[in-house]
Parts: structure tokens; sequence; C-alpha cells
């Protein structure tokens, strides 16, 4: 059983269609890079399989560990172990940092029949992939995001992802707007994630991620599906020619 | 007779039974003077969007029954055990007002116990502070019917070891009830003090409060204070707080309107001597058919001085609030620095709040801004907090929260801080699970 099978997947937001049939399967230890230009409907796809409510699936099907993915509200899907890491993550003023760490993570152990944290088990936790992320452990006590630098939230996204451990993660745009060191706190943080029993998608414009991560598979998404499929060579051929040229190809 | 008037006759019956003391010349002459224009109307442009009636039907019909009947000297015992159980809660020098009426042995542990330059009397202390009579119907009908009064001075130079608390309690249990409550708060030059005034009521049967405290800043005084109105779901309140600030003085107040089925409250504050600093901050959460009204006004008469104001309001259900924030910036009160902001949660499509900021300025050479905002949780943070596994209700409490915890934080009087946000988390816990 693969553990995402998207079939079809028909998306629209407003009166809008954006995605217009996408098939993807991602198996139990691979890292896909779904790659494309603005507008491809990238983010689109990585909302929908969150549960964004402002997108309607039109048609088609979403299954993750053969459940029925799309029939479940956005809390129930991260409880059984997917994450997305928001391309653009809400500052939440008032609302402490580590306080929703927490609360995220029991709330996934509680579904799990698991012991919820105590404050000190949970601050070792945090403590420790803090460190991993090379990151400001002040950051803990702080609003979520509220005040972050834009290298600061994706990090953040990371820690919360690190702490939770999914078994999929979505990460759209994760490296967009990061300098080179954050890039590389963010990949170690990826990387650190790899696991058979896991899996990652890794929503992206560029490649430049992808010489720190390196996928197994790269799609290119564009006008809504995907239009060509291959390996890690794929993106690199894509830096140099621009999706024009995939589009073209695909055309001729 | 129309609604909003008064009996006159039992009105003067009433004012004859209470017993003679320095108040008598004054309660009549607020009696008669009350009577000519009786109670606030929704024809007032203050009283818009506040209908008293039921609070004026409660008043006949307690003029008509009660009115003669003493009052108890002793607090019940109802009262007695929550002013102990809230004293655990709350760290303060507590003084009791039951019933409108001072708890004199709560009065008595406080001026042995407390610091030098503390003193607090009741009429029964034989206190000579004659409460301001203004021109407003309901502070009127305050002195009209007010039997007891609470007079608290704080000496110059002095600082208290910990808040005073005044809990104004009412117990409806036995009957209909209306009350009357005054406190005046001088507070010397130089001196600084917290206080904390806690509203609640006890009882079935239905229960209308009407309180006023005026506070005395004298020059170079700091006073933090904080109210906390968490009143019986079905009773009314009308509270006036009218403070006057000498020079240089410091006022923080906030005020937390959790409970009661019908409140109004005024704050009234003015500037008329140089270098005062004011912060006002509220927070009012309603849920049900809860109505709560806040007005306030500064007058600036002089400048520089400054004032900052933060009200935020949540609501549920069908509550209805009222925010009407006032400055006046009068003529030659330059170097006025006078901020406002008032802002809403609306947690339900039929919950209505009416919010007007209103500036008013007559000087020259003053900053001045203000702003209003009516709004519901935002999508986008419910959806994050949900897809981190939160489910709905809890990513709304917790944004709800959120939005309250900005006052909390900002709000005065350490040691009430605590039991504030429990009293707020109690509250948020009905008004997020009730029906948006």
């Amino acid at each position: 059983m693969s553990m995402l099978e998207i079939r079809d997947l028909k998306a629209r937001i407003g009166d809008t269609e954006i995605l217009t049939g996408l098939t993807l399967t991602v198996n139990s230890g691979e890292v896909h890079a779904i790659m494309g230009p603005n507008g491809s409907g990238k983010s689109t796809l990585a909302l929908v399989l969150a549960g964004h409510q402002d997108y309607v699936v039109t048609g088609g099907s979403v299954h993750y560990m053969g459940q029925d993915l799309l029939g479940m509200d956005p809390e129930e899907r991260a409880r059984i172990g997917v994450f997305l890491g928001f391309q653009y993550p809400v500052e939440i003023a008032g609302v402490n940092n580590a306080y929703l760490l927490k609360a995220a993570l029991n709330a996934k152990r509680r579904t799990q029949g698991e012991p919820e944290v105590d404050a000190f088990d949970f601050l070792k936790l945090a403590r420790e992939k803090m460190k991993l992320l090379d990151m400001d452990q002040a950051l803990l006590n702080r609003g979520v995001n509220e005040g972050f630098s834009g290298g600061e939230k994706k990090r953040n996204e990371i820690l919360q992802m690190a702490v939770l451990e999914p078994r999929l993660a979505i990460l759209d745009e994760t490296d967009s707007g990061l300098d080179i060191d954050a890039l590389r706190a963010v990949a170690k943080g990826v990387n650190s994630l790899r696991d058979p029993e896991r899996a990652i998608v890794l929503v992206t414009h560029y490649q430049r991620l992808l010489d720190y991560v390196e996928p197994d598979y790269v799609h290119v998404l564009s006008g809504g599906s995907i239009i060509r499929s291959g390996d890690k060579s794929l993106a690199l051929q894509l830096e140099e020619k621009g999706y024009d040229w995939v589009r073209e190809a695909v055309n001729a | 007779m129309s609604v909003s008037a008064i009996d006159t006759e039992l009105l003067e019956r009433a004012v004859r039974g209470l017993p003679g003391d320095f108040l008598t010349p004054l309660r009549k002459e607020a009696a008669a003077r009350f009577a000519e224009t009786g109670f606030p109307t929704t024809r007032h442009e203050d009283w818009r969007y506040t209908s008293l009636a039921p609070a004026i039907e409660l008043s006949n019909l307690w003029l008509r029954e009660s009115a003669p009947a003493e009052a108890d000297a002793r607090p019940s015992e109802v009262v007695r055990i929550f002013a102990a159980d809230l004293a655990r809660k709350i760290d303060a020098h507590w003084i009791v007002v039951a019933n409108g009426v001072v708890d004199n042995e709560s009065l008595a542990r406080l001026n042995d116990q407390v610091l030098p330059g503390f003193r607090a009397v009741s009429v029964a202390g034989h206190s000579t502070a004659r409460p301001m009579t203004g021109d407003e119907p309901m502070t009127r009908f305050n002195i009209a019917l007010l039997r007891d009064l609470l007079h608290i001075t704080i000496g110059a130079e002095c600082s208290l070891d910990k808040p005073v608390g005044l809990l104004l309690i009412d117990d409806a249990d036995s009957a209909a009830t209306l009350s009357q409550a005054r406190a005046i708060v001088e507070v010397a030059p130089n001196a600084r003090a917290e206080f904390i005034e806690y509203h609640a009521s006890l009882g079935a049967n239905s229960h209308f409060a009407n309180v006023v405290t005026e506070l005395r800043l004298a020059p170079g005084a700091a006073v933090d204070y904080v109210r906390i109105q968490n009143r019986d779901s079905a009773h009314y309140q009308v509270g006036r707080t009218i403070a006057e600030l000498g020079r240089d003085t410091t006022l923080r107040h906030a005020a937390f309107d959790l409970g009661g089925a019908l409140v109004r409250n005024d704050l009234s504050i003015d500037i008329a001597h140089p270098g005062a600093c004011v912060e006002l901050y509220g927070l009012y959460l309603a849920s049900g058919r809860q109505h709560i009204d806040n007005h306030t006004r500064v007058d600036h008469r002089v400048g520089p001085a400054t004032s900052s104001e933060e009200y935020r309001g949540i609501l549920s259900d069908r509550a209805r609030c009222v925010f009407n924030g006032k400055a006046i910036v009068h003529k030659g009160a330059d170097g006025t620095d006078a901020r406002q902001a008032n802002h809403n949660l609306l947690l339900s499509s039929r919950a209505e709040v009416d919010t007007k900021p209103e500036l008013e300025i007559y000087a020259d050479d003053v900053k001045c801004s203000h702003g209003a905002t009516v709004g519901q949780l935002d999508k986008n943070a419910l959806f994050y907090l949900r897809s981190r596994g939160l489910d709905r209700e809890d990513a709304a409490k917790m944004l709800t929260r959120a939005f309250a915890a900005t006052i909390v934080a900002l709000s005065p009087v350490r040691n009430a801080q605590s039991h504030i946000e429990a009293l707020i988390d109690e509250r948020l816990q009905v008004i997020v699970g009730e029906p948006a």
C-alpha cells in the first residue's frame, strides 16, 4: 500500500479551477520534489492535502495510508501524521509558541493512545530539536511567529515538524526567502526526518533546496497537473533550461 | 406611568425611611432633583443603545414593597463565604460592602492592621465625606437612597504593602433588591496605592446595583486600579467612576466586565492639572443575551497630559455591547496626547456591538488618535492551529484567549492577575462553546 495516493484530483478556489486532474503516488521512505512555475497549483495542492476550507475539491480522490483523506477535518489529518509546512506561517500574537507546540504534540499523542508529555519532557524535547535547527531558544517563549524574521518562521515550521514527527510531511516553499545558513539548517532538519517509515513532499520553485535534500523523484506541475516526472536530474535540467522547456516538450 | 418615571411619593417615603445622619439633607435634595428627570431613557444620546427598562421596573417594585425595611448591619452567611473565598484568591486588604452597607467588622480589622496613613470609615464610623452629586440622574438616584458610604484615604507619601480590595457584593437571596453603593477614595500627595474593586452578586431574585466610585488624586499620587465586574448573569448594574487628577498624577485603570445581564459603566476622568498620565484598559466578555455598555470620557482641560485607552470585547450568541470613548481636549490644553482604541471580536452573527470612539479637539498643539475594529476570528490562524492537530473549539479558544490576553497583560495590579485570568478562562469556556 502506498502512503499517499492522489488520483485525478481537481480543486478550485472561488470560480477558478486550479488543480485540473493531478495524479501522484508517494511511498514510504521517499522524498518527492514538486516543482513548477508560479500559479501552477503547487501551493493549492499542499493546502488541499492539509484541508484548507477555501479550496473546494471538485473531483478525484486522495488516500493516505488507505484512508480517504479528503473526508477528514484538518486536525484529524494532522493527528494521523500529515504535516504541512506553510509557505506563509501565520503570526498569532498572544498564543505562546511553546504552548501551541505542546498542545499539538499532545493532541497527536492522545490520538495514538499515548500518554501526554509533561512540561519538563516537552521542553527537553523542544530544546534538543531547536539545537539541531540552530534556533534561538528565546523563540519558544514568544507568540507564535510573532515578530519572527522570514528565516525564523521557516525554522519554526521545521521545529514543529521535528517535534511532531509526521509520517507525511508536505513542505510548501520552505526554502523561499532563506539565506544560505537558514537553508542549511532547514535542510538539516528535513534530512534528520528521512526514514523508511516516512515520506516527504517538497514543494519548491527553485532547485536550490534540492542540493541539500536529495529527492528520489521530481515532478513538474503546470496548469494544475503533473506534466512530467523524473529523477533528480530533471530538477537540474529545469534549472538550466527553465519551465518553458518542459512545457514545450510536452506540447510537442 | 412611563417606564422611565419614578413614583415620587414612594421615593420620598424610602428616603425618609433611611436613618438620620449627615447624608439626610443631601438625600432629600438629590431625590427632589432626581424626581425632575427620572431615569435616563434611550432618547438621551448617551443612553441610545442601553435601555434601563428592566432595572427601572425593579426599582419601582422595590420602592413599593421593600424599601422601608431595615438593612442588615452584618453581611449574610453566603456573602461572608464568598468574601473569604475571594480573599484566598486575591491577596489584598479586603473591605466588604454588602447590599450597600459597609461591613464595619472588615473595616476594623483593616485599620489596625494596615500601614500607617491608611484610613477607611463608613457612615457608622462617622464619615463626613461629602459625596459628589454631579448632574447625572443615576448619580442623584445613588445619593437619594444611599444608606452608607465608604471613605478611604491614603496619607501623603504612603505606599501600602498590598492592594486595597473593595468587595461590592449584593445578596438577592430572599427578595428582589436594589442597592446603592458609594466609595470615595482620596489619595494624598505622592502616595502610591493599588485598588481592586470587585463587583459580585448572589441569589435567585432580581437585583439592581447602582454604584458610584470617586477617585481623588492629590499632586504626585499614583494609583493602579482594577475593577472586576462578575455579577450573577441575571442581575443589573449601573456604575460610575469619577476620577479627579491633580498635578503630575498617574492613574492606571482596568475594567473587566464578565457578568451581569444588563450592565452600564461610565468612567469619567477629569484632568484639570498638568502632568497627568492616564492609562485605561477594558475587557468585556458577553454571551447569551448579555448587554454590556462602557462609556468613558476623558476631559483634558490643561496640558501637557497623556491619556491612552484600549478596550476590547468578545461577544457570542445574541450578546450586545456598546463602547463609547470620548476624549475632549479643551481650549488651551496644548501638549495633550490622547489615544483611544476599541477592538471587538464577534463569535456569532447575531451578536452586536456599537462602537464609537470620539475625539473633540479645541486646542492646537495636540496629538490624538482613535480607532475601532469589529471582526471575527482570523480564518487563516484557525486553519493553522487546526493543521497542527487542535480541534476547532480548542483553536478558537486559544485565539480568543490571546485576544483577551493583550488587555490582561497591560492591566495593572499584579495580585489580581491570576484570578482575572482564571475568570476569563471560565467565561471563554462558555462563550466559545455557544452557537456561532
